[in-house]
């Protein structure tokens, strides 16, 4: 069981992905601050980095890799439209509780 | 790939007990068959235990009112993480021995994977129950470097320091300013938190869906077919990327331009990972890149619209917010 400890296979990247965009998923649902919703999206977005890398690697193909330039550029054009979003939201209730906006759920 | 279904993997596990527990009882520990029904075993059911305890253990971390069982809770969270490294490691066993294929990694390359991997962890889940919003942001950066550790340790060199410029460099400078920009003072005491900082909200019931989604994820590993590697998605080698892309390269290397064939920099038979990416994203993504620069300029205009909006009566807002702190306070 000590070989296996010390030996590196894409089920621990892919473990260590899984629980980076678990984690992520948790914090958009309980927290109730608007900006760190969006944090944790971020978050996801570095679980899912993690395994299109690992994937990559498995499958000796770089294809992997070069998504992930994808999803930073979507992380980035997020980031800049959810903030913008923030600031106008906080601009009119001066507060960033996601609950001070639950009449738009209708 | 579809996962296999838990029951499916409980009723694996449940038939061959008795199996499992002679094979742990120690003497048939040089066989191989009885060690691979061991792990076919114990697996599932240690990573179901994990999962169990990690949304134990973030239930007890969350920010909530009543008693503070933080300590509890982080002991119980590095239990299962344990839990889970071993069950992985036992399925590492299963998994090599069926597809007989590893990374392919230096061998020193798991102590990092688990440092690395550790700090990632126990900083997302700082992230998500720390009380003050910019320590929040801070533990973030956190898990930006110690992920771009991750793909360091993966080989992918560019992809981490990308990582780490765009996401430690740009995107989180635009957090914290909207972070600064949104708090209106830092808070001295407990009670300044705003309540929506302070409470988490429905904890358990985000655990575990969370945790669940967490075990059947991971359940994909114990499917009857792992994961097997596809030879036909290898790319081609660096000497054909090189005889394809970069003919000069190649003359290079035949000596008819000595002094760039001699510098370190460029190797005439081994491509960078900067630059087999860079190939691969040019050769074969040529319209999904422009699709990027198009979205990027879309956000661009979009964020400028959003700023630029006008908001009805928004002096009269911030005075009443002011007021409304000062008879507060």
């Amino acid at each position: 069981m000590l070989a296996s400890l010390s030996s590196l296979a894409l089920s621990h990247f892919l473990m260590t992905g899984a629980i980076l965009f678990v984690l992520g998923m948790i914090g958009f649902v309980t927290r109730r601050n608007l900006i760190i919703m969006f944090l944790c999206t971020e978050m996801m977005f570095q679980g899912v980095v993690i395994s299109l890398v690992a994937f990559a690697m498995f499958h000796s193909n770089v294809t992997g890799q070069t998504f992930v330039i994808f999803v930073l550029t979507i992380a980035a054009a997020e980031a800049a439209l959810a903030l913008g979003l923030v600031v106008l939201l906080f601009r009119r209730r001066r507060t960033l509780d996601a609950g001070a906006w639950s009449a738009m759920s209708g | 790939m579809l996962a296999c279904p838990p029951a499916r993997i409980l009723s694996i596990a449940f038939r061959g007990r008795f199996f499992g527990v002679c094979a742990v009882s120690g003497r048939s520990a040089g066989q191989p068959t009885k060690n691979r029904a061991t792990s076919v075993i114990l697996t599932p059911i240690l990573l179901f235990v994990a999962s169990v305890l990690g949304a134990f253990a973030l239930v007890l971390l969350m920010p909530r009112p009543g008693r503070n069982l933080r300590p509890l809770g982080g002991l119980i969270a590095i239990t299962a993480l344990g839990v889970a490294w071993l069950s992985v490691a036992l399925g590492t066993d299963l998994i090599t021995q069926i597809t007989e294929d590893k990374l392919g990694l230096p061998s020193v390359a798991f102590a990092y994977y688990y440092v690395f991997s550790f700090i990632a962890i126990a900083s997302a889940v700082r992230v998500i129950t720390h009380k003050r919003p910019v320590y929040s942001a801070l533990w973030f950066i956190m898990v930006v470097l110690s992920s771009a550790g991750l793909l360091l340790v993966l080989n992918a060199e560019f992809m981490a320091f990308a990582m780490i410029i765009i996401y430690g460099g740009a995107i989180l400078v635009t957090y914290m300013f909207v972070i600064m920009l949104a708090s209106q003072n830092e808070p001295q005491h407990e009670e300044d938190i705003p309540e929506y900082d302070r409470y988490a909200r429905e904890p358990m019931w985000a655990c575990a869906a969370g945790f669940l989604l967490l075990a059947v994820l991971l359940s994909v590993y114990y499917s009857p077919n792992p994961l097997q590697a596809n030879p036909a998605a290898a790319m081609k080698t660096d000497a054909e990327l090189i005889e394809t892309h970069l003919a000069d390269r190649a003359l290079k290397a035949d000596g008819s331009n000595q002094e760039l064939a001699s510098s370190p920099s460029t190797s005439a038979t081994k491509l960078s990972n900067a630059e087999r990416v860079g190939l691969d994203l040019f050769e074969s993504h040529p319209l999904a890149i422009e699709l990027a620069g198009v979205i990027l300029l879309v956000s661009l205009i979009g964020a400028i619209v959003i700023a630029k909006t006008h908001v009805p009566n928004e002096d009269e807002l911030i005075r009443g917010a002011a007021n409304a702190k000062e008879t507060g306070a």
